[in-house]
């Protein structure tokens, strides 16, 4: 991917798929390394899909035979001299607390690294796409952070779903301020 | 030209021919494996630097005739048995990728 953003939403749409009520996605920026978490409380994989899940001639898709969000992610990482990893707990085997939580560290320094591009498109994008489940967003760096959680959004919403126009323009505007005060 | 008469070239040398009657059609470069995943069209030689698993699961979503590793990159055992099992033809050249796509331009066209 030419943007890390994209592998973000490549991966959190697993999160989804596997009916979280509610995904984190959380960048946190020491030094030049960068942490990325996408956390979820959906049905989680047993250890058996667990050891496979960074085989691209695994999928959950039937209707073709790899599946690339996951290995990608990886590689990207990797290139940087960073890793990913990969936990879950799945429902059958904790029905009370279950999910799954990817990290995936990176080198901010290394040529390889590929830059972060446009993760406001991409929450928006989540948020639109699955406006019945939270997201918590957190970008942090050394001294300030941006964030964005729908489940206090939605108290304040009321009925109004997430996918409304005016919601999710609130939104973007919400994160492009953010950034832009961060970035001074 | 099929992937078995593309191994008279000169600098080309076979990793893993499981399907030398494949016929070629066209050429990709490129190593951003999403990029190339959209863009690689079914029956391209596809010559690329890159060598990892993931290399493979693009050579078989895209459908490409064969993967060429260019530069004398070349596949570790291990990959060597995943190709074999998932039937990719994957040829090594020991030319830089232009160089390479010059000599599949003398002989395709």
């Amino acid at each position: 991917m030419k943007e890390l953003s994209l592998n973000v939403l490549d991966v959190a749409e697993n999160s989804y798929k596997a009916g979280a009520k509610q995904v984190c996605v959380s960048l946190q920026e020491t030094g030049n390394r960068l942490t990325l978490t996408i956390q979820d409380d959906g049905c989680g994989m047993t250890p058996d899909i667990l050891k496979v899940v960074t085989d691209p001639f695994y999928t959950t898709r039937t209707t073709r035979k790899v599946g690339l969000g996951l290995p990608l992610l990886r590689m990207a990482a990797e290139q940087t001299g960073g890793g990913m990893t990969v936990k879950s707990v799945s429902e059958k085997e904790n029905p009370a607390s279950h999910g799954t939580t990817v990290t995936a560290v990176f080198y901010t320094d290394h040529l390889d690294f590929t830059p972060l591009g446009d993760i406001v498109s991409t929450v928006t994008t989540l948020i639109q796409g699955h406006p019945t489940v939270d997201l918590l967003f957190t970008h942090e760096t050394e001294t300030q952070s941006v964030r964005l959680d729908t489940a206090e959004l939605r108290e304040v919403l009321g009925d109004v779903s997430l996918a409304e126009y005016e919601v999710i323009h609130w939104i973007e505007d919400c994160l492009k301020e953010q950034y832009e005060a961060i970035n001074k | 030209m099929t992937v078995h008469e593309l191994l008279q070239l000169p600098d080309l040398t076979a990793l893993c021919l499981e399907d030398g009657e494949r016929e070629i059609d066209g050429v990709y470069i490129g190593d951003l494996l999403s990029w190339v995943m959209g863009r690689a069209q079914s029956g391209n030689a596809w010559i690329t630097i890159m060598s990892n698993i993931n290399v493979l699961a693009v050579a078989s979503l895209a459908d490409v005739s064969c993967v060429i590793l260019a530069e004398g990159v070349t596949l570790s055992e291990e990959l060597l048995t995943a190709a074999k099992e998932k039937g990719i033809n994957v040829l090594s050249s020991s030319k830089p990728a232009y160089e390479t796509a010059r000599l599949l331009f003398g002989s395709l066209s």
